[in-house]
Parts: structure tokens; C-alpha cells; sequence
């Protein structure tokens, strides 16, 4: 590469390079840094003078609680993933087919990908209202349920409560990119396998599946990063209670830096968060490779 | 035939059961309250109890009108700076190989993985430092961190769709490279530039956690805090906030409808989310 292109191509590159220093990766060194700094303290800005160790690791990682807040987590992102991931995958399948209207019908479907966070919290939160929600009101007509149910306020149904409608934005995410992935299978694979007589399951089985393995690996994988770190729908709907029920690692580094003010405790929840996460992308890192190399 | 409109039935079907918590919000938006705070809700609304009033109540006692003005300027600032930073940056990684491009690469991943309650801890730092608390300025470059990566990678794909020999031909005729870009590349990749701004549109429109956390000023408020400030009330105004809602999410549905057809054709599963 000639000096001048080189120089060309480093100069437009030079802005982002400065956003990504300036943005991400200096306030990131900030977030191990403070990781250090002990003590609670409401002037941020004095945070350099607090004492420098290692005690807010030993006090965080000593905690029962941030333990509690892990399996939460990984309920919350497990719990997610399943039902988003079925519907994501049948949805896919059902808009590969041709059919009238189809364009529009995807697009309804997709909607609920662009409803904000915490829109969806706030409607969820008046379905399952325990008064007047319809979802109780339905479930008393059915006859399933004689008393009212408080969803978001029982510890025993409000992790349930906040899935529901993280499943709900999740599963277009799903949807999309398994749909993208089956469209990019040659049509003549299906012609065959119908020559030679496969049934609806071995169709699937043989060449939509191994089609859309690699994609949908990847799809998981980002979905979960993204489940994992969900703020805005608990934290506009429970807050992270009762009793801690719905308290992910998210909502609880949140909250021992704004509600407490525990900043050093609240970075090394964020410098676990970071770890569990890396180590999810490790384990899946053939797929992400080929798709981001 | 017959077996094609079966699969728009089922479709039709299962929208309606997707759906059904957005026509819950609508319904309940222009049902009085009366009718809403009720043991058996209405299914259906009855004709003659729709009303529009929630509509016109809500921007009377709350500022929402405020709140969606500067969600608007804060999303459209974004959305800029980010768009300009990454047109730039992607056609650099599309065009030149260079060890940068692994190095973005890992960065996107990097943010893919930063929990927004973590990133805002620094946030709040730098912004108390500078002084850039309640700055909507603040704001927009704290959702432009989450942008940039996205919209690069994003727009390196688009950008890796148009040939070099475009930009080479016009070189040949005396173009310097930079004007090749801005007139022969930019223009072609338009309906990629545009597919991006909409992505990022949305993104910085449902921010909360920033806008939470960096805004203390009620007058300075976006869109989604002022909503979720309504669910800490006592006694929640059900119609007012679902009519808030709707207004408030219009513009992104809309947003998402143009962008759709692109989702599905044009992107990689890399570039969203």
C-alpha cells in the first residue's frame, strides 16, 4: 500500500479510533480502577483518594448475596432464551414459507424488537396488574385462579413477571436472523430432498437445520449477552425486588452505585459481569470468529 | 392455493396473540378510567365510550411534549455523530486491510458485552468531572459510545458491497480519493447510510439507563424517564401513561417499518443488537 493511502486510510479511521479511546476503553480502565478504591463516598470525584486494595473484592465476592444475584442472572437469561429462541425458530420457519401478505405479517411480527425497554415494562406491568390487569382477569374467567395474583410483587412469580416481557422483545431477534439464515439456503435442496421422497422433519433435519446452525449459535450468543446485561425492563418494573427476587448482577451493580453509593463494590460486580460474559464468548468463539473476521 | 392462505391465517394468528399487549395499550388509552379500573375490562371497547382525553390530559399535567422534544434532539445528535464517525471508519476497515480492523473487530465484541449499568458508572464520573450533568450533549456522546461500533461494522458490510473498480475508475479521471468517497461511494451507499441512522435512531431512543442516570433536571428529562416516573406514583393514571406510550413510541414504529426490509435482506446477523 502506497505511504499516501495509508496515511488516507488512518485518517478516516482516526475519529472512531479517538470515540472508541475516549468512550469505551478510558472509561473502562476508570471502572478497574475504582474496582480498587474502598469505601463508600458521595463526591465522585474524590474517589482517587479513598484507600487503594482489594477489600471491595473480598467484601463483593464474600457476599452471599452477589451469589444470590448471579443465579438470578442466570435463570433470568436462561429462562429467556428457551421460550424466545422456540419462538424465534418457528416463526422463522412459518415466514420462509411464500404466502399472501407475507411482507406484512413479517413485519407485525418483528414489531415488538422496536417497542423501547421500558415501554414494554410499563405495558406488561398493566397486564399483569394484580386489580385490574387482564391477565388476572382472564385467568379468574377461565376459572384457573380464585385470588388475585400480584405478580411483580410476589418474590415467588416476579422473576417470572419480568421474563415475560424480556421473551417478548427478545424473540424477533430470533426471528430475524433465522430468517435471514434460512433464506440464504439454496432452493434446490428442497426440490431434491422432495424428489427423492423426505418428509416435512427429515427436510428439516438435513438441510434447514445444518443451514442455520452456525447462525443461530451466534444468535444465542448475542441474544444471551444482551439478556444478560438487560437493565431497563427490571429495573423500570421491580427494581430488583421484593426481597431481591429479581435482582440480576446488572440491576445490583446499579444499585450499589446509585442507591448506595458503594461505587468500588458496584465496579467489581461490573468486572464480574465482564468475565462471565468473556468466558460465554470464549466457549463460542468459532462462530463469532467467522462472522466478525 | 389453499395451502398458501392457510399459512397466512396462521400468521395473521399469531400476530394477533403477539400483538395483543400493544392493542391492550391502545385500548386502554382511549378508554375513560372508569371503564379501565375495572374488575371485568372490556375486551372490546365499546364505541360509545371511546374517548381521546387521556391524549390531551397527559401532555397537560406532565411536560411529555418537553420529554419527546429533547429525546428527539438527543437521538438526532447521536445518531449523527456516530453516522459520521463510522462512514468514515467503515469504508476505511472495507477498503484497507489492516491490523486495525481485528482491533475493531474485538472492540464491537467488547461493547457487545459491556452492561450498560457498568459503562454508566464511569459515565457518571467523566460527566461530573466535566461539569456535563443534565448536559444533553453528555448524553448524546454517551449513546454514541454504544453507536459507533455497531454502525462501523454495519456500514463496513454495506460499503463492502460496492466494487472498488467505482472508486478506482473515478480516481483514473483525476479524482483524489477522498472525493471519490464523498461522491462516487457515499451516494451508492445511501440505502445502507440510511438502514444505520434509522438502527441508531431506535437504539438511542429507548436509552434509559443514561438518560437516568446522567439527567437530574426534570425539564431536561428524555421520553423514557418521564415515563417510568409515572409508575412511582401512587394510584398510576393507567389511560394518561398508555396514551404517553403510544405517542412516544409512534415515531420508532414508524422508523421500524421503513427499516424492516432491510433487517431482513441486507444484514448480517453481526451488525444488530
Amino acid at each position: 500500500m502506497a505511504k499516501r493511502e495509508r496515511r488516507f486510510a488512518y485518517a478516516l479511521l482516526m475519529p472512531a479510533v479517538i470515540a472508541v479511546f475516549a468512550l469505551i476503553a478510558y472509561p473502562m480502565y476508570l471502572v478497574f480502577a475504582i474496582s480498587f478504591r474502598e469505601g463508600k463516598s458521595l463526591n465522585f470525584l474524590a474517589l482517587g483518594k479513598r484507600p487503594f486494595g482489594v477489600g471491595n473484592y473480598i467484601e463483593v465476592l464474600g457476599n452471599s448475596a452477589t451469589w444470590h444475584s448471579a443465579w438470578v442472572s442466570f435463570v433470568y437469561t436462561a429462562g429467556t432464551l428457551l421460550p424466545a429462541f422456540a419462538i424465534g425458530l418457528l416463526t422463522a420457519l412459518l415466514l420462509n414459507q411464500v404466502f399472501p401478505f407475507r411482507r406484512w405479517l413479517r413485519s407485525l411480527m418483528l414489531l415488538p424488537w422496536a417497542v423501547p425497554g421500558v415501554m414494554v415494562s410499563i405495558i406488561f406491568l398493566w397486564l399483569f396488574d394484580a386489580s385490574f390487569g387482564v391477565v388476572n382477569h382472564l385467568l379468574r374467567a377461565a376459572g384457573f385462579i380464585s385470588t388475585d395474583v400480584a405478580w411483580y410483587t410476589d418474590e415467588a412469580t416476579a422473576l417470572f413477571a419480568v421474563i415475560v416481557p424480556t421473551v417478548w422483545k427478545a424473540y424477533p431477534f430470533f426471528t430475524l436472523t433465522l430468517l435471514a439464515a434460512m433464506q440464504s439456503i439454496p432452493g434446490d435442496l428442497y426440490e431434491a430432498a422432495r424428489m427423492d421422497g423426505a418428509t416435512l422433519m427429515q427436510r428439516f433435519r438435513h438441510i434447514t437445520w445444518p443451514g442455520i446452525r452456525a447462525p443461530a449459535t451466534l444468535a444465542l450468543v448475542l441474544n444471551g449477552l444482551w439478556v444478560f446485561r438487560e437493565f431497563d425492563i427490571i429495573y423500570a418494573s421491580t427494581g430488583g425486588g421484593p426481597a431481591k427476587a429479581t435482582e440480576t448482577l446488572g440491576i445490583r451493580a446499579y444499585n450499589e452505585a446509585f442507591g448506595y453509593f458503594y461505587m468500588g463494590r458496584a465496579s467489581v460486580i461490573g468486572v464480574l459481569m465482564l468475565s462471565i460474559a468473556l468466558v460465554a464468548v470464549f466457549i463460542a468463539r468459532r462462530p463469532m470468529r467467522k462472522e466478525f473476521f | 392455493m389453499g395451502r398458501r392462505w392457510l399459512w397466512t391465517m396462521l400468521a395473521a394468528l399469531l400476530c394477533v396473540a403477539f400483538l395483543f399487549p400493544i392493542y391492550w395499550m391502545l385500548t386502554t388509552a382511549i378508554l375513560p378510567t372508569s371503564k379501565v379500573l375495572a374488575r371485568e375490562p372490556m375486551l372490546w371497547p365499546a364505541f360509545n365510550e371511546i374517548s381521546l382525553r387521556a391524549f390531551t390530559a397527559v401532555f397537560e399535567r406532565k411536560p411529555v411534549g418537553t420529554w419527546i422534544a429533547n429525546s428527539a434532539l438527543v437521538t438526532l445528535g447521536s445518531t449523527l455523530i456516530s453516522l459520521v464517525i463510522s462512514a468514515l471508519a467503515g469504508y476505511s476497515l472495507s477498503r484497507f486491510r489492516t491490523r486495525a480492523q481485528e482491533l475493531t473487530g474485538l472492540t464491537l465484541l467488547l461493547t457487545k458485552m459491556l452492561p450498560g449499568s457498568l459503562i454508566v458508572i464511569p459515565f457518571f464520573i467523566m460527566a461530573s468531572t466535566f461539569h456535563l450533568i443534565d448536559s444533553l450533549f453528555a448524553l448524546m456522546l454517551a449513546n454514541a459510545a454504544i453507536g459507533v461500533p455497531f454502525a462501523t461494522w454495519m456500514l463496513k458490510g454495506f460499503f463492502d458491497g460496492i466494487p472498488r473498480e467505482l472508486e478506482q475508475a473515478a480516481m483514473i479521471d483525476g479524482c483524489g480519493h477522498l472525493t471519490a468517497f464523498v461522491y462516487v461511494i457515499l451516494p451508492l451507499a445511501r440505502p445502507g447510510l440510511a438502514a444505520c441512522a434509522i438502527y441508531l435512531a431506535i437504539l438511542s431512543w429507548s436509552d434509559f439507563v443514561f438518560a437516568r442516570t446522567l439527567i437530574n433536571d426534570q425539564a431536561r428529562w428524555t421520553v423514557t424517564t418521564g415515563l417510568v416516573s409515572f409508575i412511582g406514583e401512587h394510584g398510576i393514571d393507567w389511560p394518561a401513561l398508555m396514551a404517553a406510550g403510544i405517542v412516544s413510541m409512534l415515531p420508532m414504529v414508524v422508523l421500524f417499518l421503513l427499516l424492516e426490509p432491510f433487517l431482513v435482506s441486507g444484514l448480517t446477523a453481526g451488525s444488530q443488537r
